[in-house]
């Protein structure tokens, strides 16, 4: 049976790309808030576009941040996609600033590229920073597609990937069964398909 | 959504045609690799390439300007023009193409479509042109009495995963997308449908972002980018993103 892959929905995000990116590769994705779906799943991904203190608005509201720290702790992996990635860290710096989930350490702040345009919009070429079970069969400086204004103070131990836009800016960060990639996966050709392969891989090697 | 840049090639220079006709052309890049390049940094997703010698010629005129656009840039592309052939299809994704347009051929020969989708899947785009809700082969010289939505609903169940749907009479003029054609036809498949033909300011896109079908992943955008309207990027920020 494939995997199931709860994509989490907070009335945020384009859900159905990556719904059909997870399909492509073999799992099974819902697209779901209740808890009876989320429990029942063997992974879950926190998409997201828009601004950080909305969206950790819309995740308090359904009950969803309890949701993901009782699953987080139950082993179940996790992995946030564009400001999904920053939802997962301590706090961000936008519109005044908010708390995020805390699940992994760090603040999310404003990209530094002076002179430069922003929101960032286009394929960079993505360096791992180490090894991981995400990355497996990706070159490093392979290019993914971003659209991001800002970017998570990543702590070393965490750090995963980086990309340059002005300055050098994590793009990719993991703990534990913790993952957040600041790219879009699902719009990333090949290799976005292979990460989220290799997402579908790590869930369903957790014991239930 | 998703905003395509398209940089259909004549003659080796990037040209946009006005509804079709190769006799109202304009000329806008003497390379269309520069138009790549730019459209690439800019922010582009994805390019939407065009052989418009190909599509006349019924087979690839434009290889070399495709190889050197996929060479040039990090962005995926979809290229088109008279593919009619596997050998054709071949050629093109061997030059780089991350996904083939198959536009007559994929409706006059259903063994060819077939054996493409078997081997390619999804990296084939059906392109089903339509004057009036009626389908138009062959570089849109010819019309046909086909219902647009009724095709696109046929070659769904045959298997086709995303469609590129062009509007010939608002093609090239910037006076706005066909809304609710599209509406028609993206009601009528599950499949992924790229709208194609007359996006001329922020505002189409916007209402093409606001279309009810979930399905409308994206938007071929030609003239108005090439005249300036807007950014790719501002373009995509239209789009939803």
């Amino acid at each position: 049976m494939s995997t199931r892959i709860c994509i989490l929905d907070y009335g945020m995000g384009n859900l159905r790309s990556v719904e059909k990116a997870l399909e492509h590769v073999g799992a099974t994705a819902t697209i779901a808030n209740d808890p009876e779906t989320i429990r029942a799943a063997e992974g879950m991904i926190l998409p997201g576009v828009g601004a950080f203190p909305r969206a950790m608005e819309g995740i308090r509201s359904l009950g969803l941040d309890q949701l993901i720290e009782e699953r987080r702790a139950a082993g179940v992996p996790i992995l946030g996609i564009c400001l999904g990635l920053q939802l997962l860290f301590d706090s961000s710096t936008e519109l005044g600033g908010a708390e995020g989930l805390g699940l992994l350490p760090g603040e999310v702040t404003e990209l530094d590229a002076p002179g430069l345009k922003i929101p960032h919009i286009g394929w960079s070429p993505v360096r791992w920073e180490r090894q991981s079970r995400l990355t497996d069969g990706i070159d490093s400086e392979t290019p993914f597609y971003l659209v991001h204004s800002f970017a998570p103070q990543a702590e070393p131990g965490e750090l995963l990937g980086t990309a340059a836009y002005g300055s050098r800016f994590a793009c990719a960060a993991e703990r534990d069964n913790v993952f957040g990639v600041q790219f879009h996966p699902e719009k990333s050709s090949a290799a976005g398909l292979r990460l989220l392969s290799n997402f579908a891989g790590i869930c369903a090697s957790v014991p239930a | 959504m998703i905003l395509y840049p398209a940089i259909d090639i004549r003659g080796g220079k990037a040209v946009r045609l006005l509804q079709g006709d190769y006799e109202r052309e304009t000329s806008y890049d003497a390379d269309p690799v520069d138009a790549a390049k730019r459209w690439a940094e800019e922010g582009a997703e994805f390019l939407h390439v065009v052989d418009l010698d190909g599509a006349k010629a019924g087979e690839p005129q434009n290889l070399e300007s495709v190889r050197r656009i996929a060479a040039a840039v990090d962005c995926p592309i979809q290229v088109g023009g008279g593919l009619r052939d596997p050998g054709s299809v071949g050629s093109v994704l061997d030059a780089g193409a991350e996904r083939v347009v198959i536009g007559t051929a994929a409706l006059r020969d259903p063994e060819f479509l077939a054996g493409m989708l078997e081997q390619y899947s999804y990296r084939v785009v059906v392109s089903v042109d339509a004057r009036g809700g009626r389908v138009s082969l062959s570089g849109w010289t010819e019309a046909t009495g086909r219902d647009v939505a009724e095709t696109v609903a046929d070659l769904s169940e045959r298997g086709v995963e995303r469609f590129l749907c062009t509007e010939i009479d608002v093609d090239g003029t910037m006076e706005g997308p066909a809304i609710g054609e599209l509406s028609r036809i993206a009601a009528a498949t599950e499949a992924r449908v790229i709208a194609s033909g007359g996006v001329g300011d922020l505002a189409d896109l916007e209402a093409l972002a606001e279309i009810d079908a979930p399905n409308i992943e994206g938007a071929i955008v030609g003239r108005a980018l090439y005249e300036r309207r807007f950014s790719v990027a501002e373009g995509i920020v239209a789009l939803g993103g």
